[in-house]
């Protein structure tokens, strides 16, 4: 019996090990390059000491973690960071369904066409040049719209990008501007799909354009919709980290210091390696938390889930 | 089929227009600034005159980053990471695709897992670093070029593109007498091009963007054009020289512009040019991981 089997498992490899063979180097890639850093949060319960390895020397338990538990840099980095995420939800969530809807009623097709490969446009430039022009456009010295907004206002011109209470506003209609017509590619595509045959009864019933898109196109789109917002919601503490960074000035880390940035300083700059590990692994956990418990909910709302 | 009867629809399409046009304005006037101030006099735009049209239309800006070493160095390493970025990727990716995508083969099941949770859970930021750092790969070009040759949204578009090219074309392929690995080459490949298309805009767009990773790992000498353009605005990088100070700051804006200009171009020229492929592959990407 036994004998049969290894036959069987010899017939097998000889004849699929090519496709194990292909399967090698990225897997071997896939242990070293991600799992590896993943064990590598271990250093988060262990002292790090310069040259001494990756992976800590000794044995601290839970230090970091009570440390940044008591840091107020830690929660005002966390509560930054639920604020910008949940700013960003509630306005930039609905604007790509708004305009993927309107793009939709377009009926010159060369003009939907148009519309819609300018608006994918902003996706493929740098967040550093993103930066780059809206801190231009916005310098108190040179800025046209800075200049516009202080005609306007009959004010002296405002410093924007150093001003903590522009910093959220900023980065929200940024992320307005790059995105929204990327996103809206997700909602185009199920749009797309409704059967014509809906609006034609609705249409004989007597529905007007806006009550086609209130009772069919909506409704319609709604478990894309469900889907998509479940998935923000898991992603809830990964923000645009680069551009936050970018965006971050010490007049305005009042707002801007998120989890990431917090990281980023505590271990990069400052070369504290296992409490910014601490506070990385932290915020990985509630992550995967908060994925886990929106897959869950998306699959017994809607019988649909991410994995 | 619709035609214009009242005169409600015929102000609903405008409307409609109207409105996409505003999204239209409101995507392009960025780019129409930078180049309006890259081609400007550095008078014009200390005034506040510069918008969207130049003024006092010149190319002293274009003439300064050309005539700048550390511009070109910088340039050509982007072009560097770009180009075998992607290649490396591209291979990496589909060597790990082709088998995944055989459901029926042993062991698929759990290196799928193994994929899908490391995108949901990752080392985090210091733990990628000190792995560069004890490979001994920080401020050697490979530390961008290997830890992100495989994305694993792109690795699932491109396992389910695989997937859905029909199985009895490779079954006869091996009653042939062809390897799996020949299927690949003659047979799948030339097949997908258009997942492939995808992969390699999305990880020629990573590679061409990226300036973070540039940061951490690399010296000055490896720094990408995106990391250069950074240190511009951040003031790290001065640029601008002769002149009269006054002078300077203007200048040195119509020359940002022209190097965001110039190393914005070649990944907007080229997406229009992918875009149908890369519409079905958000579809698969996003949805279904």
């Amino acid at each position: 019996m036994r004998e049969q089997h290894t036959k069987q498992g010899k017939l097998y490899l000889q004849r699929y090990w090519p496709l194990y063979a292909m399967m090698a180097l990225p897997l071997a890639y896939f242990i070293v390059f991600k799992y590896l850093p993943m064990f590598g949060n271990v250093l988060a319960f262990r002292r790090y000491r310069p040259g001494m390895g990756p992976w800590g020397t000794e044995w601290v338990g839970l230090r970091y973690f009570q440390r940044f538990f008591q840091d107020p840099a830690f929660w005002s980095a966390f509560r930054n960071t639920l604020f910008l995420s949940l700013l960003n939800l509630v306005i930039n969530f609905p604007i790509p369904i708004a305009f993927a809807i309107l793009l939709n009623e377009v009926r010159n097709l060369h003009y939907k066409k148009l519309v819609q490969t300018v608006s994918y446009m902003p996706r493929f430039v740098s967040t550093v040049v993103v930066i780059a022009i809206i801190s231009d456009l916005l310098s108190p010295s040179t800025g046209v719209l800075n200049h516009f907004f202080a005609d306007l206002s009959g004010k002296d011109p405002v410093y924007y990008m150093n001003e903590p209470g522009y910093f959220r506003r900023i980065y929200v209609l940024l992320d307005t501007w790059q995105y929204t017509g990327w996103t809206a590619i997700i909602y185009l595509a199920a749009i797309t799909a409704i059967p014509q045959e809906l609006y034609e009864a609705a249409t004989i019933d007597g529905a007007g354009h806006w009550q086609q898109i209130w009772y069919v196109t909506i409704p319609e789109i709604l478990p894309t919709i469900m889907i998509m917002l479940i998935m923000n919601v898991g992603r809830l503490l990964s923000l645009g980290f680069e551009k936050v960074l970018l965006m971050y000035t010490p007049a305005n880390s009042g707002v801007s210091d998120i989890l990431d940035t917090l990281v980023y300083r505590t271990g990069l700059a400052n070369q504290n390696y296992s409490y910014a590990t601490a506070m990385g692994l932290f915020t990985g956990v509630i992550g995967i938390m908060l994925v886990a418990s929106s897959n869950a909910l998306s699959r017994k709302l809607t019988g649909d889930s991410i994995y | 089929m619709k035609t214009y009867k009242t005169r409600s629809t015929v102000a609903y399409y405008l409307f409609i227009d109207i409105l996409m046009g505003i999204v239209l304005v409101m995507c392009l006037t960025p780019f129409l600034y930078i180049i309006a101030t890259s081609l400007s006099s550095p008078e014009a735009i200390i005034n506040g005159k510069v918008f969207i049209i130049p003024r006092g239309l010149n190319t002293q800006a274009y003439r300064q980053i050309f005539s700048y070493p550390n511009f070109f160095h910088a340039y050509g390493n982007t072009i560097f990471y770009t180009v075998f970025g992607t290649m490396i990727a591209l291979c990496m990716t589909t060597l790990f695709a082709y088998p995944l995508s055989k459901t029926w083969l042993k062991g698929n099941k759990l290196v799928m897992k193994l994929v899908i949770f490391s995108m949901f859970f990752s080392g985090g930021l210091i733990p990628n670093y000190l792995l560069i750092s004890s490979l001994h790969l920080t401020n050697t070009r490979w530390a961008i070029l290997l830890p992100f040759c495989i994305n694993q949204f792109n690795l699932i578009l491109l396992i389910n593109f695989f997937k859905s090219i029909p199985s009895d074309i490779e079954e006869a392929a091996i009653i042939d007498g062809l390897g799996y690995g020949g299927i690949l080459l003659r047979i799948v490949l030339p097949l997908s091009g258009a997942g492939l298309a995808t992969i390699a805009l999305y990880t020629a767009v990573f590679f061409w963007n990226d300036w973070f990773n540039s940061l951490i790992y690399l010296k000055s000498t490896q720094f990408p054009v995106m990391l250069f353009l950074r240190n511009i605005v951040n003031g790290t990088t001065m640029l601008g020289g002769e002149g009269g100070s006054a002078d300077k700051g203007a200048l040195s804006l119509s020359i940002k512009s022209a190097v965001i200009l110039v190393s914005t171009l070649p990944i907007i020229m080229i997406y229009p040019f992918v875009q149908r492929f890369f519409v079905k592959g958000v579809m698969v990407g996003s949805v279904k991981g």
